[in-house]
């Protein structure tokens, strides 16, 4: 019995525990169909709002409607799930790098809630965040019901977020680079099977429950070598949108928040102006896939002029429902501002060069697409897989790289920081693994402070001192107040060596009289960051740490070093 | 604004040769010119924003040794210090107390206000733990500074009579050298120098027989040349 039992034992152990891959598989998967339910039940109760509201969409005071979807939205954010507004991935993209990936249950759910009310309502904002955010919260949950480590619970965020973004597009390898690209920042090994499995299963979800295949559906291409000139010009051209774009998001979240009002206030004034924009330029609402499957069937009749305001119109309305408090992502406004802009440069392609044997309207929007999502994000792979994958458009594969490498490039130069790690990086959070600030801000003062150190209060002679240097091998010595027991000050040898050799002067000072206090002394609340910059302000290779005036312990140079190459060994070892 | 290699190994705090390794391994912005090495400023800025490195391009940044981060003031010489004070011969009194009154009250260098707080931290030093470091000699000092002393001042004082002074060797004391220095460097450093020249047995003779100031002066100014630790 013993013996089956502890068989039993060592074949879980080998399958789960020694080697973590089989079961990283299995809660992956799980993960992927999760988070891929999420996402289809998200889209399709769009669809069904979208539908029921358009009956009303003809009534004058239809403008209002994407303002009471911004304030309920905001409201429920702020005051039922008590959450930031925006679209969330920097928010994931941090709890990665900084806390293995734990996120809150609520987060499963608060932003499928918030991002239906905003977009169901017409604000001008995509369901993608949102599944995101989703999807990594599930994954991080699940990962917390198996006991899961730091590092599995990550593969399991990523995981959830490929399974979203490959269920909410039914595009897999889109989900996979996405996840992998944007949200973990590593290719590993790892990290690779378990992702790519919950890709698939979110894929699967979305396809068994909505059965056509691709989303957008289209004539095939037809793209020669004289696209390539014109894919050139397309990504330069959608480089400068993307930049554009990211840039009026910026600016309008750093407005609203410099105005001060209520919330909801501000909530509605966004929806509102979204609205009126979407009286005349009915193009910006919701998350207008509808308009981007019109304009790879090149049904979409404006003129010229009309699609650059549409373009102008679409970055402003999404700019406005983001930054001033609705709740979605970026993802299909920048599929809609890509097509529109592959349209806007394909009809002045035509009216300048009106014999250009060039490819269809159609093909150009899918183009424009890639750019600017390569753009937005800095994330090429991801611009071009998806773009593939929602298309069916491989025959459009080598101008589709162009496009996504130059635009991507571009954009990189002008705005070195893309739109989702900009915010993380202004706020000093952007960790990605092998990094000095994160290998910083994975250390903490517990691990590298020394505490049992000998002590020497203020009252003692210099010769006391002397008799304990001879019995140890200390080199800094905190000098304690007699009467206080308060930290008074240092000594370090070096200071001191020169009244240490002679014996005249050991009866004759006080240890106080030759301690440093005017040292700067750090907190159990500074980060190693701010220690290490301390010592290279000042010049020393010790800081002591105070807490209430009570000396804690020493942080030594010496040590920070060991314990960093020990760390950058650990974090770029593969597993 | 263009840098060499010698201004970013300033201001990233590494040797030239560090600056040379990363430039072959392509780790830094750098624009060549023929066979010249410099760097434009603004690329830097562009290359340290990009990556979160914190390059200050402020003169703060570039170390320099003769900066002094604290701003302390220089060390006095030990014959400053006591042509500032003086000497005084047969100092009246019978007891260390009376006779600490009686060399302050000579101090034209001391407020007249704080003669008496000077004398209460001597006699409370002395009361810690005598100054008398045997041999007949005695170093009163307060162990709190005086910080209404304007520099410091030695004075080198005679008692009229030998002193009891509780010294480690229990020899009655007959020469003192008050040290008095508004600051913690200069007292520790003058110390150090008086514990350096009583090491040397002839000078300490000397001491003893009550030498001219000019020629005592003299002699201290000489033997200070020697100090060294």
């Amino acid at each position: 019995m013993t013996l089956i039992r502890n068989t039993y034992q060592e074949i879980i152990h080998r399958l789960f525990r020694g080697d973590d891959r089989l079961l990283l598989i299995i809660a992956g998967s799980i993960a992927g169909v999760c988070s891929g339910i999420a996402a289809v039940v998200l889209r399709l109760s769009l669809e069904a709002v979208l539908e029921w509201l358009h009956h009303f969409r003809h009534f004058w005071w239809a403008f209002a409607l994407p303002a009471v979807g911004a304030v309920a939205s905001s409201f429920f954010l702020n005051k039922v799930v008590k959450e930031g507004a925006g679209h969330g991935v920097p928010e994931v993209i941090y709890a990665v790098s900084r806390y293995g990936g734990l996120l809150r249950f609520r987060s499963s759910f608060s932003r499928l809630i918030s991002s239906f009310l905003t977009i169901g309502s017409g604000g001008s904002a995509g369901p993608e965040a949102p599944v995101v955010m989703s999807g990594s919260a599930i994954g991080s949950n699940i990962a917390k019901f198996f006991h899961l480590n730091d590092r599995q619970r990550i593969t399991l965020v990523g995981c959830g977020t490929a399974g979203a973004i490959a269920s909410i597009f039914n595009a897999p390898i889109a989900g996979l680079v996405f996840s992998i690209e944007v949200i973990l920042g590593e290719w590993k090994f790892v990290n690779i099977i378990p992702i790519a499995i919950a890709a698939v299963a979110g894929a699967e979800v979305s396809h068994a429950i909505i059965p056509e295949q691709v989303i957008f559906n289209h004539q095939p291409f037809e793209t020669g070598f004289n696209d390539i000139w014109g894919s050139i010009c397309l990504a330069l051209f959608a480089a400068m949108i993307s930049v554009f774009f990211t840039r009026v998001l910026r600016q309008s979240g750093k407005l609203a928040k410099r105005i001060e009002l209520p919330l909801w206030i501000k909530a509605a004034i966004g929806g509102c102006t979204v609205g009126l924009i979407s009286m005349g330029m009915p193009v910006v609402l919701g998350e207008g896939y509808h308009y981007i499957q019109m304009m790879i069937s090149e049904e979409f009749s404006l003129s010229i002029f009309l699609v650059l305001v549409a373009v102008l119109a679409k970055i402003v309305a999404t700019s406005l429902t983001l930054g001033w408090g609705g709740s979605g992502g970026i993802f299909a406004p920048c599929l809609v501002i890509g097509s529109l802009t592959g349209v806007l440069f394909h009809k002045g392609l035509m009216a300048l060069f009106p014999g250009a044997g060039c490819a269809s309207e159609g093909a150009y929007a899918l183009l424009g697409m890639t750019g600017l999502i390569s753009g937005v994000m800095q994330a090429p792979l991801t611009g071009i897989f998806l773009i593939v994958e929602i298309t069916g458009g491989y025959e459009a594969i080598l101008p589709l790289i162009l496009v996504s490498s130059i635009a991507s490039t571009l954009s990189h130069y002008i705005e070195p920081a893309s739109f989702y790690f900009k915010e993380l990086i202004e706020r000093g959070q952007f960790l990605r693994p092998g990094t000095d600030a994160r290998i910083l801000s994975d250390l903490n003062i517990s691990e590298l402070i020394e505490t049992d150190m000998i002590t020497v209060t203020d009252n003692r002679m210099f010769r006391d001192l002397i008799d304990i240097l001879k019995t140890t091998e200390q080199d800094v010595f905190p000098v304690i107040g007699s009467q206080s027991g308060n930290y008074e000050g240092l000594i370090q040898i070096s200071a001191i060596r020169k009244f240490a050799l002679d014996p005249g002067m050991y009866d004759m000072i006080f240890v106080s009289q030759v301690m440093d206090s005017t040292l700067q002394t750090a907190s159990l609340e500074n980060d190693i960051q701010e220690i290490i910059d301390m010592m290279n302000t000042n010049r020393v290779d010790h800081i002591p740490v105070v807490e209430n005036d009570r000396f804690i312990g020493m942080i030594k140079k010496t040590k920070i070093l060991d314990l960093y190459r020990q760390e950058l060994i650990m974090q770029t070892i593969s597993h | 604004m263009e840098l060499s290699v010698a201004d970013m190994s300033n201001y990233l705090g590494v040797t030239p040769d560090t600056i040379k390794r990363w430039l072959k391994q392509g780790k830094l912005p750098v624009s060549k010119k023929g066979q010249t090495i410099t760097f434009r400023r603004k690329d830097l800025e562009n290359w340290a924003r990009k990556n979160q490195i914190k390059l200050d391009f402020s003169k703060a940044a570039v170390k320099t040794e003769e900066a002094n981060p604290r701003g302390e003031n220089e060390l006095v010489s030990l014959v400053q210090a006591v042509e500032r004070a003086g000497v005084f011969p047969g100092i009246p009194g019978n007891d260390t107390s009376e006779v600490f009154e009686s060399a302050i009250a000579g101090m034209g260098f001391v407020p007249e206000t704080f003669k008496s707080d000077l004398l209460s931290r001597l006699l409370e030093r002395e009361a810690a733990l005598s100054t008398g470091i045997g041999n007949g000699i005695a170093i009163p000092h307060p162990r709190v500074q005086p910080e209404y002393i304007e520099s410091p001042a030695v004075l080198i004082g005679y008692p009229r009579e030998p002193l009891a002074y509780n010294a480690l060797d229990g020899k009655a004391v007959s020469v003192l050298f008050f040290l008095l220095c508004p600051d913690l460097k200069n007292h520790l450093h003058l110390l150090s120098v008086i514990s350096f020249c009583l090491r040397n047995d002839s000078f300490v003779s000397f001491l003893k027989s009550g030498p001219k100031t000019a020629d005592l002066l003299e002699k201290v100014g000489l033997l200070e040349q020697t100090y060294s630790i």
